[in-house]
């Protein structure tokens, strides 16, 4: 093929479509057809058993908790919950599938037709999710070579084997590589905040399958999709589909045309690459699975698991916006670092506004609680209402707030121990101007000569002598005063 | 109608080696299945509900608790190569650009 060029012909004639399959592996200790741990980072083939190697004579029995989480996924994703599921075998011969087959859900899936809002650049976009399954993760390959297609062997650690995944699949609603970011994005912060997945893309919790075709614009016939496996982080979710978008346009440019396939990405080469397997294209022979009835859930249980849905993130951010009135960009901030948004809402029970919450909390407390971990909120609470009383100056709430990390002890205990009280009686602080005034006759002279730059000077030392706890407002009216 | 190209394709999902003999033994093994199913279909199921599973059994739940697995050894003792605790294995795919 010849080289792919950026911004040729293709992104202007055609619309991109892309549709997702998103594989989620869920929160559960135990596998999901056998009580192997799912615990990451064991020894390789360290965490398996007769079930989950697919040995004769064994038998799956499925994990309660499993159910609850695809349940919860489903919910919270606006999916309509089947209480008729069933399981099929897919089978295939791969060599990260010890079995040889695949136990998944097929025609009758747990969750059908739900959606997924969120934003794409200042504007509320929805996208269908056509239906979640369960099914079994498959075994961790290693390859030899930068990627698949380059690797002359593989090593193979069958620990992941038989954990309980759901996929997600979305309609062919996706009009572009940046919004399949945002949504894959958007969809790990909902699985995290209702918590049946790590969502660790590094550890392989999250991973995509995109598919994606380009057609002439204002065309309703849809081309022929190319489906990109197993991209485990947004950036390569991002550039391989930016890849596509480039490759097939140049194709379809040139009169050429796309064959349906599976592609891989090379992260390192920066492309996609094809991966024709030896012999037929995939034939599963899905039947129904034979050692696993069907799963019949009870309405009041599925209940029970939608009462269990906690605030979502999209219902967040226009709780943030709406009721304290948070900009977009800060209320964004608090929903995608939760643990900040819990501190904000303790604090706002406190008798302190909003604004001054926030800019506490994105300014120097961010920092230092990445580094240190986060303060109680009763604790930064006293602290907030020191400087709104005033009790201390806006140059000392950074050495209080220093102390609160490395002490147990409250905002006012150290003001006081460390006597930070701002300075602001006239009378005490009338002593210091003249004192720095009498100690500099010659600056005075050339300021009383016109060098006024020279009262920045004189503040500064009055701020030193007393070690930055004179109110500046105090001491700029005083200086005024004495200098005129 | 099953033919030996039918015979063959199965044979190879299944990762199966016939000899020449043993694809007309098969061919002709899965007609006579063919022609049962046939007969069946000649069955009026109107008034039956639809099967899903053989035995009707409602689905039973297993708590989720981590239990004993098997020794690493004895999972690789189960495979013809390993390396450094992994199970190796050959080239996966042909690839091409």
């Amino acid at each position: 093929m010849s080289k792919v060029s950026k911004g040729v012909l293709g992104m202007a004639n055609y619309d991109t479509v892309i549709g997702l399959e998103i594989h989620v592996a869920l929160l559960t200790d135990s596998k999901f057809l056998c009580s192997c741990s799912t615990a990451f980072g064991a020894p390789p083939n360290s965490q398996c058993c007769p079930v989950c190697l697919g040995l004769p004579g064994s038998l799956p029995t499925i994990n309660e908790k499993a159910v609850e989480c695809a349940t919860k996924a489903g919910l919270a994703l606006n999916c309509q919950i089947n209480l008729f599921s069933k399981f099929d075998r897919k089978n295939y011969f791969y060599p990260d599938l010890p079995k040889a087959y695949q136990i998944t859900q097929d025609a009758y899936p747990l969750c059908s037709r739900g959606f997924l809002d969120y934003y794409v650049d200042d504007q509320l976009v929805r996208t269908e999710i056509t239906r979640i399954h369960m099914e079994e993760e498959a075994g961790k390959l290693i390859h030899s070579g930068s990627s698949i297609v380059s690797s002359d062997y593989s090593l193979v650690d069958y620990n992941r084997a038989g954990i309980a995944l759901i996929e997600i699949v979305t309609a062919p609603d996706i009009h572009h590589p940046g919004q399949a970011r945002l949504f894959v994005e958007q969809l790990r912060l909902l699985l995290s905040y209702i918590g049946v997945s790590d969502t660790k893309m590094e550890e392989g919790s999250l991973r995509v399958d995109a598919n994606i075709s380009l057609k002439p614009k204002d065309s309703d016939l849809l081309g022929t999709k190319v489906e990109i496996k197993n991209l485990n982080s947004f950036r390569a979710l991002e550039k391989a589909l930016e890849y596509e978008v480039s490759r097939q346009g140049e194709i379809l440019d040139q009169g050429g045309t796309i064959r349906q396939e599976s592609r891989t990405w090379d992260d390192r080469a920066g492309r996609t690459m094809s991966m024709r397997s030896k012999g037929d294209a995939p034939d599963y022979r899905l039947f129904p699975e034979p050692d696993l009835p069907p799963l019949c859930l009870e309405p009041a249980w599925v209940e029970s698991i939608r009462a269990s849905i906690p605030e979502l993130p999209l219902e967040r951010l226009g709780r943030l916006e709406e009721q304290f009135g948070l900009s977009r960009y800060e209320a964004t901030f608090f929903v995608h670092y939760p643990d900040f948004c819990q501190i904000f809402f303790d604090l706002a029970e406190y008798d302190l506004s909003p604004k001054a919450i926030v800019n506490f909390l994105m300014g120097d407390y961010a920092r230092l609680a990445r580094e240190r971990g986060h303060l109680d909120a009763r604790r930064i609470a006293g602290l907030l209402t020191i400087v709104k009383e005033g009790l201390i100056g806006a140059n000392q709430e950074g050495v209080v707030l220093d102390a609160l990390f490395s002490s147990e002890k409250s905002a006012r205990e150290i003001v006081k121990e460390q006597g930070l009280e701002a300075l602001r009686d006239s009378t005490e602080l009338q002593g210091v101007v003249d004192g720095v005034l009498t100690a500099n006759p010659d600056l005075v002279a050339r300021f009383r000569s016109g060098e006024s730059k020279l009262l920045g000077y004189f503040v500064g030392q009055v701020m030193r002598a007393t070690r930055g706890k004179a109110d500046p407002e105090v001491v700029n009216k005083l200086l005024e005063e004495a200098l005129s | 109608m099953i033919d030996r190209h039918d015979v063959m394709r199965m044979a190879r999902l299944a990762r199966l080696e016939l000899s020449e003999e043993e694809i007309d033994q098969y061919q002709e093994d899965l007609m006579r299945f063919l022609r049962s199913g046939q007969k069946l279909q000649q069955v009026d199921v109107a008034e039956v509900e639809g099967t899903s599973h053989a035995v009707h059994v409602a689905h039973e739940l297993r708590p989720d608790q981590v239990g004993t697995s098997l020794r690493q050894e004895a999972v690789l003792s189960l495979g013809p190569r390993v390396e450094q605790g992994f199970f190796r294995v050959p080239r996966i795919v042909e690839g091409q650009e």
